[in-house]
């Protein structure tokens, strides 16, 4: 009964870190362009086929165990590539709807997805067909009486390192203070020196790299992945980013954590409950939107008339 | 303006009528020509013809007015002309099913597009839930029919009903929420009504439902051909004619609104939200009333569209509908009833026209639309002002 | 005594810590024209998002002609007959200068969706007798907005931004109009021209006040019948242009404190 639970606590916040992780990119980008970037999900996905790829071609590895230092090395890459991408999706797409109505940055990275997931499908080999994902650890940790499995506590471990790191980051470091600068009032940031192509660079690259990390840990915490799996994470990251208030880093962490929570208390509780896991998440969605339509954490907008 | 237009319109050569003609007939002829080409290059040549048209268009914006001016004068005409030319249409297809086909699908997105361009063309409210409001429709009637023998016309008015009751629900979040917020509440609504048609034993699951039966009218199957002066048609030919009405009714229906208090209403709100109830405009109902407009003629079209396939499943009615169906709107125009048709036919033909790139088809479109928003962010027709008066 | 127009009974608000209008009392009296006036930052557009609508009050009443509208949704108070204007003009963009004034026709018309869709004929005669008022109400304003009125209101210069508004504004035959600093973006000849609109507009319309923000202090000293000055949210003084500018405590509130030390 105990383990039962604890099982359930562990899936929640697994699945809890993995869409904070995406919530946050959601979250960040929003603060700074008030853009949704809709593709964020996608471009998140791409970091599994990328490890798996270099997996492939660096390590020749196809399956089976493999050791800590080709894990890491294939993990790195796929997070560098994936975030440099997400800079590249700004540059080529996102960065042409600055003075756009939000609709239309919001179609065109639909449509990006769109062309992101086709790209997987058409030029990764058998991009079409799911692949499986190796697990990033395996086996089980003993903590005193406590005997854990080891992927889940590295998931959940890991991400709040690095969730510690960004506030870290966005609060203490020159750079962050760029960020907040712009988002706060570009034109006067540009003023002051600061360069907001480089920071709109930056916070590209740190959402796009989050939300590899992400993808990477939900693939994982699957043992598969899907050229279209990027769909449903970014949903799920952009509902947590809004339930907690768009902008608002704690609120995007708690907004996942909610999700996470109504996924896995209905999973459990409910017979046939994973199949109707996602309606009751997007109710509480809608719900909540509701209740409080700027989210948890964000600020209530007051229009200046 | 108008001054301008009659200036125009008397240094112009030609007479209105025949300038209307020349339009709808040559139009005509493009779209048949493009629906029975079948070798590639073709395709990619009348795409062409098409592309060139629309830059004369642009630089020379003095056709369009022309164009716009003589539909103005000759209404009478261009009516009864469009009229006609819809219905001996299906006799130049030879035949033709999967044209027809083409054409009907066409056609009903044509409906759902102008029923989305209701809210997000003249009131500026993001729906991405028109496909789930169109799936309502299709279930409703579906099961009414196959469940209790319902007749198509009996299920028509009802699944109407009851995805405009859904449509209403769907609005009432737009009291509190805007923009981004709304969007979502409106993308988790898509969800759940995909995931519950996807998981309930009722509505068959991911199978969905199968064996439709066939609409008749006045003792004439929808299942068989037509046969009319020695002619023959194919039994599309049935919903062929179905569709466009409802295309005729979705057109009257956005032209009456369009050109009424209730129209200028929801361009206000779209300019701008305060100041439109601060001229006492009712911001909440005029927006729970686009919802209702919305869904109400999704709704036809997902009837329509069940009969005519006669087998539906929570596929037809995702989260991706839903976007194509605004990339159309989007694409052809905001609030441009002739622009929104012109996407829906463009973005339901283009993909299935490039059947050769087979496996690239959906990646080039998506490219296109990209392409479109970056170069032509007003769509390929912008929308217009209105005029009033009769000149 | 004659029911006033408009009276505000201690009316105010917070948001937050910050009180922006504190207990503030005014009446306006039919067929007058009164001048709020006040430094930048003072309450005053505040106080007309009070009276419209666009904010609820946390203190105080409004009531219009006797009847309470405090706390109504904005569009059901514009309908009671507050027309207004706005500090950075807030015109419908896109849409033609005609239909901007023809918008501000809508508390007065009644064509609903099934009107619209099932009798076309009548919704049209509304909105063609509607086009008639406005080119009417255009051409007593100003004959350049008549001759623009097919054209999109976005591309008009300032000036003529503050008078589309005050067309679109009469639109509604209202009762009472708030012009939030009319004369902001107008020369000296604009500034004299929108005078004698507005004292002329109310010599077609009795009965109708105006309420006015305005910092141009040649208008202040013309035009109304009372002035009112708030200052950090308060009211501070009221009464002709005349006595109130040589108030002590007025002009220590527009020149700062050593200024008048000095003076």
């Amino acid at each position: 009964m105990e383990s039962l639970i604890l099982q359930h606590l562990l899936n929640w916040l697994v699945l809890g870190s993995i869409y904070a992780l995406v919530a946050l990119g959601f979250s960040l980008l929003f603060g700074l362009l008030n853009v949704i970037h809709f593709s964020h999900g996608d471009v998140s996905m791409i970091a599994p086929f990328v490890a798996l790829g270099s997996l492939q071609a660096v390590f020749g590895i196809t399956g089976g165990s493999m050791g800590i230092l080709p894990i890491l090395t294939v993990l790195a890459i796929a997070i560098l590539v994936t975030g440099l991408i997400g800079i590249g999706a700004d540059k080529l797409v996102i960065s042409r709807f600055r003075r756009s109505p939000a609709m239309m940055a919001l179609v065109a990275t639909v449509a990006l997805g769109t062309v992101i997931r086709e790209l997987i499908r058409g030029f990764y080999p058998q991009g079409s067909n799911p692949k499986a994902f190796p697990a990033i650890a395996q086996g089980f940790l003993e903590l005193g009486p406590l005997r854990l499995p080891a992927q889940p506590v590295l998931i959940v471990g890991t991400t709040a390192l690095v969730v510690a790191l960004m506030y870290g980051l966005m609060q203490k470091t020159p750079i962050g203070t760029r960020i907040r600068a712009v988002a706060e009032d570009a034109a006067t940031a540009r003023l002051m020196g600061i360069t907001p192509s480089r920071i709109f660079a930056f916070t590209f690259f740190l959402a796009s790299a989050a939300g590899a990390l992400g993808a990477l840990f939900f693939a994982s915490h699957a043992g598969v992945v899907r050229f279209d799996f990027g769909v449903q994470l970014g949903l799920i990251g952009f509902s947590a980013a809004v339930i907690g208030g768009l902008g608002s880093m704690t609120g995007a962490i708690l907004g996942a954590l909610a999700i996470a929570g109504i996924e896995s208390i209905v999973q459990a509780n409910i017979a046939d409950g994973a199949s109707y896991r996602l309606v009751f998440a997007f109710l509480l969605v809608i719900l909540m939107l509701c209740l409080r339509p700027s989210g948890l954490l964000g600020k209530p907008v007051f229009e200046k008339v | 303006m108008s001054t301008t237009l009659t200036n125009i319109q008397s240094r112009a050569a030609l007479p209105a009528s025949l300038i209307v003609a020349a339009t709808e007939i040559g139009g005509a002829i493009l779209l048949g020509a493009f629906l029975l080409a079948e070798s590639t290059p073709l395709v990619v040549a009348l795409l062409a013809v098409m592309g060139a048209l629309f830059a004369a268009l642009q630089l020379r914006p003095q056709i369009e007015e022309v164009i716009v001016a003589a539909f103005h004068d000759a209404r009478g005409l261009a009516t009864v002309l469009a009229v006609a030319i819809v219905l001996i249409y299906p006799f130049f297809l030879g035949g033709n099913t999967y044209a027809l086909h083409l054409l009907i699908v066409s056609l009903l997105y044509s409906v759902l597009a102008l029923a989305l361009n209701f809210q997000l063309g003249s009131a500026n409210i993001p729906n991405f839930a028109t496909g789930a409001t169109y799936g309502i429709g299709a279930y409703t009637s579906a099961l009414l029919a196959i469940h209790f023998g319902w007749t198509f016309w009996a299920t028509l008015p009802a699944a109407a009903i009851v995805a405009t009751v859904f449509g209403f629900l769907l609005g009432i979040p737009s009291m509190r929420t805007r923009d981004s917020y709304l969007a979502l509440v409106t993308i988790a609504f898509g969800i759940v009504i995909h995931q519950m048609l996807n998981n309930l034993s009722w509505t068959g699951g991911p199978n969905g439902l199968v064996g439709i039966p066939a609409p008749s009218l006045l003792g004439h199957s929808f299942m068989r051909p037509i046969e009319l002066f020695g002619f023959r048609l194919p039994s599309q030919a049935n919903f062929y004619y179905l569709s466009a009405a409802l295309l005729g009714l979705a057109i009257l229906s956005a032209k009456r609104l369009h050109e009424s208090r209730v129209g200028l209403a929801w361009n206000a709100i779209r300019a701008d939200e305060l100041a439109a109830k601060c001229q006492g405009i009712n911001v909440v109902w005029y927006k729970i009333l686009a919802f209702g407009v919305d869904a109400f003629l999704a709704a036809f079209a997902g009837t329509i569209y069940a009969f005519y396939i006669s087998y539906i499943s929570p596929d037809n009615f995702t989260f991706l509908v839903s976007v194509t169906i605004m990339t159309m709107v989007i694409v052809g125009g905001m609030d441009n009833t002739l622009g929104v048709i012109l996407g829906a036919f463009l973005l339901t033909m283009l993909p299935e026209k490039l059947r050769v790139f087979s496996d690239y088809r959906l990646l080039f479109v998506s490219v296109v639309v990209i392409l479109f928003l970056i170069l032509r962010p007003k769509g390929l027709f912008p929308q217009r002002q209105r005029h009033y008066g009769g000149h | 005594m004659t029911t006033p127009l408009l009276k505000l009974s201690g009316l105010g608000i917070r948001f937050g810590g910050l009180v922006a209008v504190d207990a503030v009392d005014l009446t306006v009296a039919p067929s007058t024209i009164t001048c709020i006036i006040g430094p930048n930052g003072a309450g005053k557009s505040t106080l007309f998002n009070l009276i419209t609508g666009i904010y609820r009050p946390t203190s105080g009443t409004v009531a219009l002609q006797g009847d309470e509208i405090t706390g109504l949704p904005a569009h059901k108070i514009a309908m009671r007959g507050i027309a207004r204007t706005f500090q950075s003009s807030r015109l419908f963009e896109d849409l033609s200068i005609l239909d901007n004034v023809i918008i501000g026709m809508h508390g007065r018309t009644r064509t609903g969706v099934l009107t619209a869709l099932l009798r076309p004929a009548k919704s049209r005669r509304e909105l063609e007798a509607c086009a008639a008022e406005a080119e009417t109400i255009l051409r007593g304003i100003s004959d350049e907005l008549f001759a623009r009125r097919y054209q999109p209101a976005g591309i008009l210069p300032q000036a003529d931004r503050r008078r589309l508004e005050i067309a679109r504004a009469l639109a509604s035959h209202p009762r009472l109009i708030l012009l939030d600093e009319p004369s902001s973006g107008m020369d000296d000849r604009d500034t004299a021209a929108l005078m004698a609109d507005i004292r002329r507009v109310m010599a077609d319309n009795p009965g109708l006040s105006f309420l006015i923000i305005e910092h141009d202090m040649r208008l202040v000293a013309e035009l109304p019948d009372n002035v009112v000055v708030i200052d950090y949210g308060k009211k501070i003084a009221e009464g002709d242009f005349a006595t109130v500018r040589q108030l002590p405590r007025v002009q220590q509130a527009y020149l700062g404190q050593k200024a008048v030390e000095h003076a």
